[in-house]
């Protein structure tokens, strides 16, 4: 059923909001925005083939480029605060603190 | 018929595009090491006044082809706001009153801003002149063709603030800009009258239409003591902006601008627009004679107090300042007692004497290199001949001898009075009228005649160039000549201009029989007559400043009415002013706004706790943010 | 019935990496945690008729992006005493169970109103690669312009941010 596969992209999502929140590890705060991605990329593929129409691939692959380019960017940024700061702690950035 | 309607619009709309075209000429070139040609601001600065007066004229023979109750012509430029039952368009009403301002307010001006180029050359602001003096006449076009009241109070503003802007214009002087602003602040209380009367207006009768002629059709249902308020508060409008008792003290400080500016604001168009207002209220004023009367006495004691302070001036522009003022005076006398076309009549004929006059006293002052002092004059008359002859027939006209136009319009306005029963008001008017001879040819005689009591200034003096001696002459022909326009039936004539303005006012005439009015004309030639040969006994053979003493000092000082007023009216106020910004201010307003700023420091420092500098906390207020609006949406879906 | 079979598999596969990926402490082990998710969905992809995406999923994601980030974590060189400090953190997860609670339940909620279909394979060239390149290269041109348009930024942006000495010497 297509709704089992929505309800399994609702939680892969939840689980990356989880990640984001629970960890102070650059990397996986990382990889789980990346997962967050994905799941949003099984609801577009559900959809599409729930209406039988292919513009939910076509955003797929549309979210795939973006994921490669915030990929190739997030690393660049995460080399530089590993070089910066020596250490993968978000908690190391708290220059918004008011 | 429907086409030149629509070019109503255009005739206030030319001269403020070159406003517009001028001043931002200016603003974008002051600042270079070489200003553009005086030509080419001259230039362009006289193309949209004549224009204009093109299309009035055109305008006004259109109207001269209708049969004379269809002669209005209105046009609606567009819907400038509506709230509740006020619906306001700029619109544009082109009668027998307004062609006629607009006729002499065009053709005047336009002759000024030719005589302005010659004047103000070699002036480094001299772009900044004529967009100001473009701007003044586009406003002014405004006033008279406004179709209500709301859109004659845009140019009633436009004229003030050019009025404000034009006094000041030497602003280096501080004196200058203190006159300016006394003529903006006088003008304010006078705004308010009219602010306040324009309200109760609407309050009244405003709900089937607030422009003239739906006003004209509903003003029998305002009731007398409403109409009393209404005319009154008008009046105290008319007041602030055409220098009557008790505001009139701005118009001789007003003379700190540019002659032309004297000439064109404050003699011949600007100040009379307080006797344009009332007499395009005629039909309201028709109704209330009680406030007419007042009116007319306050113009008449207006015209007998700055006749005075005339008498014993020594600055030639003052002299003629206060002349206007005294003229104004007759103008709202002769509207005051319902006879609007002999003071709308006086306006016309006042408008081309006065500015001869005061371009003449131009003249004078710019081959004297800026001297205003009549004693330090004398004998201009071989050096400035044609200055002279131009000078000699505006204060003929003004002094009222027959056959020169002066003559004419203030003769009706006196008759009108006499007729009316006004018997005070007449006699007051043939005092003042042979005051203003007197004080005229005083001034001339110091001035062109005698001996040179300054012989540097008067070897150097020369005619001014024939750019600015050609309007003279101009207006010379037509300060001799525009009384024949109004002649009455006792000389013959038909009373064509009173006539032609009918359509617009609501009034009657008299009919009283030949010898009465045979009588007044006697009366006063015979004081004008009077008022000359005193001139001319005590300054024609040339005589030097006399001492000012007893009365003379007293009007010398003009009664003191400045420094009473500054002890009565500024002084306390300043003190009011000291008292709040001490007490009231600190101990009261202050407390609201430092109670408030540290309300919000309070808050700040309360809310910074949140911000505590990691992305994943802000993640978690999103994701609360987010939780709590699942909550809510999730109760709309089952 | 297979399909069905499959489905559970692979999406208690997925569950499992995302959760693994969560909670392990280093982030190599996530990372091959998330590899195992990206491959069952690209096995879920495929049940879902989407060939090409299927395709895309292995070699882009789990294929480029994945070995992306894994090279770029052994070239950090990660010990274990790099790693942050998180004593709370399972606290933070617990509290953020909860927050999610509603939105999670919201979401499922809405998912039920979707109307139930068989996901069954769909024949006649369904997301193969002919099919989605006309509709990607007709109706979704200028979207896909402007995503190049991306790369070529995110290109520059990681050379310029990775790779200028002077920004370091700051």
């Amino acid at each position: 059923m297509i709704q089992d596969y929505l309800t399994l992209s609702v939680i892969l999502f939840c689980i990356g909001i989880l990640g984001v929140i629970s960890r102070r590890n650059v990397f996986t705060v990382f990889m789980s925005i990346e997962l967050m991605l994905n799941a949003a990329n099984l609801a577009f593929i559900a959809f599409s083939r729930l209406h039988e129409s292919m513009d939910g691939h076509v955003l797929a692959m549309m979210v795939m480029a973006v994921a490669a380019a915030e990929c190739a960017l997030g690393l660049a940024v995460v080399i530089l605060l590993h070089k910066h700061k020596g250490n993968l702690d978000t908690n190391v950035f708290s220059l918004l603190k008011g | 018929m429907e086409h030149t309607a629509n070019y109503i619009g255009l005739i206030p709309l030319f001269p403020l595009i070159g406003a517009l075209v001028l001043g931002l000429m200016h603003m974008l070139t002051c600042t270079n090491e070489k200003p553009l040609s005086e030509k080419l601001y001259g230039t362009l600065a006289c193309i949209g006044p004549v224009l204009s007066f093109f299309l009035a004229l055109v305008v006004f023979f259109h109207l001269k082809g209708l049969p004379a109750p269809e002669r209005f012509l209105t046009h609606d430029a567009f819907t400038w706001f509506a709230v509740g039952d006020l619906h306001v368009n700029m619109g544009f009403l082109a009668d027998p009153l307004s062609s006629l301002m607009l006729l002499f307010v065009t053709f005047i001006g336009s002759l000024i801003h030719i005589y302005s180029v010659g004047y103000m050359s070699e002036d480094q602001n001299f772009g900044k002149f004529f967009a100001y003096l473009n701007l003044f006449l586009g406003s002014m076009l405004i006033l008279v063709l406004g179709s209500g009241p709301v859109v004659m109070f845009v140019g009633w503003e436009g004229v003030g603030l050019c009025s404000y802007l034009l006094i000041s214009f030497y602003s280096e002087d501080t004196d200058n800009v203190l006159a300016g602003n006394k003529a903006f602040i006088v003008n304010r209380i006078g705004d308010l009258g009219f602010v306040l009367g324009m309200s109760f207006l609407f309050w009244a009768i405003g709900s089937g239409g607030f422009d003239y002629l739906s006003l004209k059709e509903n003003a029998h249902n305002l009731t007398p003591t409403i109409g009393i308020v209404v005319c009154l508060l008008l009046f105290v409008g008319a007041c602030g902006k055409s220098a009557q008792i008790p505001l009139y003290v701005w118009l001789p400080d007003a003379m700190a601008g540019p002659t032309p500016v004297s000439a064109l604001i404050h003699a011949a168009t600007m100040v009379t627009a307080g006797v344009y207002m009332v007499a395009r209220f005629s039909f309201i004023y028709a109704h209330v004679p009680f406030a007419g009367s007042i009116v007319a006495w306050v113009g008449i004691l207006t015209a007998l107090l700055a006749a005075i302070f005339g008498m014993f001036q020594r600055d030639i522009k003052k002299i003629l300042a206060y002349s206007t003022v005294s003229q104004l005076g007759y103008m709202f006398a002769g509207v005051g007692i319902a006879a609007y076309s002999a003071g709308i009549f006086h306006v016309f004929t006042h408008a081309f004497f006065k500015a001869l006059l005061f371009l003449g006293a131009g003249s004078v002052i710019y081959a004297l290199h800026h001297e205003q002092d009549i004693w330090k004059m004398g004998g201009l008359k071989e050096k400035l001949p044609k200055t002279y002859g131009c000078m000699v027939i505006g204060a003929l006209a003004l002094a009222g001898v027959p056959p020169f136009s002066g003559f004419f319009s203030k003769d009706e306005i006196l008759f009108s009075a006499l007729a009316s029963g006004h018997t005070g008001i007449w006699f007051i008017g043939v005092l003042v009228a042979g005051m203003t001879a007197y004080y005229t040819f005083r001034m001339i005689f110091v001035v062109f005649h005698g001996t040179p009591r300054d012989q540097e200034s008067f070897d150097h003096a020369h005619e001014p160039p024939s750019v600015m001696t050609l309007p003279l002459i101009i207006l010379a022909i037509g300060a001799a000549f525009t009384g024949v326009l109004n002649l009455p039936g006792i000389f013959g004539g038909s009373l064509a201009v009173s006539h032609w303005l009918a359509p617009s006012l609501t009034e009657h005439h008299p009919h009283v029989s030949a010898w009465l009015e045979f009588f007044g004309i006697v009366a006063s030639v015979a004081a004008v007559a009077v008022g000359l040969t005193i001139a001319y006994k005590k300054f024609g053979k040339g005589a030097d400043e006399p001492e000012y003493t007893g009365f003379a000092k007293f009007g010398f000082n003009k009664f003191y009415v400045d420094e009473i007023y500054n002890a009565i009216l500024v002084q306390p106020y300043k003190a009011f002013g000291a008292v709040i910004s001490r007490f009231i201010e600190p101990n009261v307003t202050d407390i609201h706004v430092k109670f408030s700023t540290w309300l919000y420091k309070k808050a700040g420092s309360a809310f910074k706790s949140f911000q505590v500098g990691y992305i994943r906390v802000y993640a978690i207020y999103m994701i609360i943010g987010l939780s709590l609006m699942s909550l809510f949406l999730s109760q709309s879906i089952n | 019935m297979i399909a069905e079979g499959l489905f559970t598999a692979f999406s208690v596969l997925a569950v499992l990496g995302a959760l693994g990926l969560v909670l392990f402490r280093h982030p190599m082990q996530g990372a091959m945690s998330l590899v195992v998710t990206m491959i069952s969905l690209a096995g879920l992809y495929a049940l879902l008729s989407a060939k090409l995406i299927f395709v895309l999923q292995l070699i882009v994601y789990a294929g480029a992006i994945m070995s992306l980030i894994l090279f770029i974590i052994m070239f950090l060189n990660i010990q274990n005493e790099d790693l942050p400090n998180e004593p709370k953190h399972f606290y933070y997860f617990l509290g953020g169970l909860i927050l999610l609670l509603p939105v999670g339940s919201f979401l499922i909620k809405v998912v039920k109103c979707v109307p139930g279909v068989e996901a069954t394979i769909v024949g006649n060239g369904f997301g193969g690669v002919k099919e989605v390149g006309l509709v990607l290269f007709q109706d979704w041109l200028l979207p896909f312009e402007i995503v190049s348009i991306l790369l070529l930024v995110a290109l520059v942006g990681s050379v310029v941010l990775a790779g200028s000495k002077r920004r370091l010497s700051k």
